[in-house]
């Protein structure tokens, strides 16, 4: 269950978060939406792709966690292993909820928490407000990134909307050996078609080129080679014991 | 006779006339300084006739090669998915006979040949279920694909049920805005010939003359060139197949989210059979009975029977059928395409199928001059007269399995008289092994073997396997094979949604072109 409420500072005065509790709750996400304004930080780490939205159709923008579903590679014994964790994670448990206004028609948007998220506790480390009432640091970092998502909601989507105009997304097929013999086929992700793009003319580069289109395409394209190093971690992690009681 | 064609003049403007020009527009690369020009003129006196409702799985490759967005033909023509056909009261006339005609080809067709191994098991299950998924997902009314999947991508194969008259105004604008084809809104008023038989022009009412290269005939029943001006004549077919008369309804469902088959349904008659065929707001319902065999008040008897009481409210129309064809198809240098070529009755959708076929040889193969086209005719003409003959020995397969007794529709369509030969000797291979690939060796078949195999056996025909048991040797490979059909339908029935759906999902998220 979750417990969506928005945020007061009397109510929530004594509220805490736990970071750590935070990651850990994604330990079973395999991808996360993710928004133009982190590209470059996730490509340290993540390969970035689209997906299609299992209800719609849509495509999304992502980063991959994992190989498979509900495998999450960077969750290793209880922390999020890396030097950037995406926004759609370390905003949890907080988000953007639309509140109707006393006097007017007018929806207001405001900060709501999940109270029942397994990141608020009473003894986390994070506390959201100060004896005055006012934003803690952790909470106006958490609220900064709040806007940043819902800023990069819209860019994210334009972004996605050009790439399809331009045919330029194309399925990506993947065969995978692990180690341990096991191969695995990644389905359903899509990237840049490195060749379409190269064939654009001139016109509808430049196009790209005001739009800030360009870095984002390129950080895409050479964020895959993060597969690479997600195979590494797949590699890694502990073979899971057989015939145990399944 | 070494005259180019650069003019190709369609006269009708139904679905044939679109599919046709459009075909050879795309291929041709019209434009107006492009070396062959497409010219359409139709009549806005005539109406089109628009009850072809249900295509084959080609209409995807037809979409494609014209451009179109799967998307945007679905939404504009009340398109649904078609899995196949359920034939409902065909063996014995009872409540709970019935069988499929999917759409797939059987598991492991081609590696394998299941019929004799599911004979040999003399199992309750049907021959459509044992080695195919499509039966179970129609049953439940699922569709045959994802909203993730991409535009003209399947999970099941699948065909289109669609609005034939919303469908020909959609192609008419992509061919005018996308392709370059020119249409003229007219009358023709007259043709003027050369004097070696060839049409020189037509004469319009109010657009003068109409000169041309090639002239395509999709003016319908009436053959408005190639029956009246180039005397080619109807062979007629109903001493074969004898329904003459359609009595057709339009029946909106009852609810808005009523579920919609994603299979065509066909319903044995006394004198014939039903169709009903599920669009998005409504279904497509027709009676084609045999005029010989039962009375007009009969059937409209037996329309109203099906439909219900909702049927006081519905204006049914009735439809004279001719089954037959022209004696050719094309004649110095008018071919015809569409209702204008022939018909026979819907039960196998053959009519759009057959347009999509005539329109892709006449695109792929347009004579370059007129010297050769007398040679495209003829190649043109063999083709079709082939397709024409086995259609109708497939159509006929459907009647002489029957057991029915209730009217003599049944009983005649068993005379052996009015089985044609080459179905008559197929039948005889058959009593000892069932259809293969071998039986069906020319490059121009239109139903697959897989197809004679759902029917026969849906039909509950026997094959006496005992002459070629010496041959039934890879019973481990067959076992295989069911196998894999069971999983395969677990995996359906868990994965596809209900085609209602995906109908509302397409109209309000579209699918992705990759």
């Amino acid at each position: 269950m979750t417990c969506l409420v928005s945020l007061h500072h009397k109510q929530h005065r004594n509220l805490r978060i736990n970071p750590q509790a935070v990651e850990t709750q994604n330990a079973n996400l395999h991808m996360v939406p993710v928004v133009l304004s982190e590209f470059l930080k996730l490509a340290v780490q993540y390969p970035i792709a689209f997906t299609k939205n299992r209800d719609t159709g849509r495509f999304v923008c992502v980063a991959m966690l994992g190989l498979e579903p509900g495998e999450n590679l960077f969750v290793q014994e209880g922390n999020w292993d890396a030097l950037y964790v995406p926004l759609q994670v370390s905003r949890q448990p907080f988000f953007v909820g639309q509140e109707s206004g006393n006097d007017s028609n007018q929806e207001k948007l405001v900060v709501c928490v999940d109270t029942d998220h397994p990141g608020v506790s009473e003894q986390g480390s994070e506390r959201l407000f100060d004896d005055q009432g006012s934003d803690s640091p952790y909470l106006s970092s958490a609220k900064s990134k709040l806007a940043e998502l819902f800023r990069g909601e819209t860019e994210i989507q334009a972004f996605t909307d050009a790439l399809l105009e331009l045919k330029l997304l194309q399925p990506m097929r993947l065969e995978i050996t692990l180690e341990n013999r096991q191969s695995l086929t990644l389905q359903g992700m899509y990237t840049i078609d490195e060749e379409q793009f190269k064939r654009l003319p001139d016109e509808q580069l430049l196009d790209l080129r005001h739009r800030d289109y360009l870095a984002p395409i390129h950080t895409m394209i050479t964020s895959l080679g993060q597969i690479y190093a997600l195979v590494r971690r797949k590699n890694a992690t502990k073979p899971v014991a057989l015939g145990a009681g399944c | 006779m070494n005259k180019p064609v650069k003019s190709v003049i369609v006269v009708g403007g139904g679905t044939a006339g679109w599919i046709t020009a459009g075909r050879i527009a795309a291929k041709h690369r019209c434009s107006s300084e492009s070396a062959v020009q497409v010219t359409l003129i139709e009549s806005p006196n005539i109406n089109i006739i628009g009850v072809g409702e249900g295509t084959w799985p080609t209409m995807r490759n037809t979409l494609m090669k014209l451009g179109i967005s799967e998307t945007d033909f679905m939404r504009a023509c009340d398109a649904t998915f078609k899995q196949g056909a359920k034939f409902a009261r065909w063996v014995d006339g009872s409540r709970d006979d019935f069988y499929y005609h999917p759409l797939m080809l059987p598991q492991g067709f081609g590696r394998v040949d299941l019929c004799s191994y599911w004979q040999a098991q003399q199992g309750r299950e049907s021959f459509s279920n044992a080695v195919c998924f499509q039966e179970q997902v129609c049953e439940r009314g699922l569709a045959p694909k994802l909203i993730t999947t991409p535009e003209f991508g399947s999970v099941a194969n699948y065909a289109y049920h669609l609005d034939a008259g919303k469908f020909a105004r959609f192609l008419q604008n992509h061919c005018v805005n996308q392709l370059g084809v020119r249409h003229i809104l007219d009358d023709v008023v007259g043709v003027q010939k050369a004097k070696n038989g060839d049409i020189e022009s037509l004469k319009t009412a109010h657009h003068g003359d109409l000169s041309g290269d090639l002239f395509v005939d999709c003016t319908g029943f009436r053959s408005r060139l190639l029956g009246d001006e180039m005397d080619v004549p109807l062979v007629d077919r109903s001493d074969v197949l004898f329904i003459d008369t359609a009595i057709a309804v339009q029946v909106p469902y009852e609810q808005a989210d009523d579920p919609i088959a994603s299979h065509t349904i066909s319903t044995g008659q006394e004198a014939g059979w039903i169709w009903d065929i599920g669009l998005t707001r409504r279904r497509g319902v027709g009676y084609v009975y045999s005029s010989k065999h039962t009375s007009e008040e009969n059937a409209q008897d037996t329309l109203a029977q099906y439909v219900g009481p909702a049927i006081e409210q519905l204006d049914v129309r009735k439809i004279p059928i001719r089954s037959g064809h022209r004696q050719l198809f094309w004649k110095n240098n008018c071919v015809a395409v569409g209702l204008s070529a022939g018909f026979l009755e819907p039960l196998e959708a053959s009519a759009l199928v057959l347009v999509e076929l005539s329109a892709e040889m006449l695109a792929e193969q347009l004579p370059a001059t007129r010297g050769v086209m007398d040679i495209c005719a003829q190649r043109f003409n063999d083709t079709f007269q082939y397709r024409w003959d086995r259609i109708i020995d497939f159509l006929k397969l459907h009647y002489i399995l029957s057991k029915r007794t209730d009217n003599d529709f049944w009983n005649d369509n068993r005379d052996p008289t009015s089985i044609p030969d080459s179905l008559q000797a197929l039948m005889s291979l058959w009593q000892y092994r069932s259809p293969g690939d071998q039986d069906f060796t020319s490059n121009n078949e239109v139903f697959p073997a897989a197809s004679y195999q759902y029917v026969l056996y849906g039909m509950g025909f026997k094959t006496e396997t005992a002459a070629y048991a010496h041959t039934l040797i890879e019973q481990e490979l067959a076992r295989e094979q069911f196998g894999k059909n069971r999983m395969a339908t677990e995996r359906a029935l868990a994965g596809l949604p209900r085609h209602r759906d995906l109908i509302n999902k397409i109209h309000e998220y579209g699918f992705a072109a990759v």
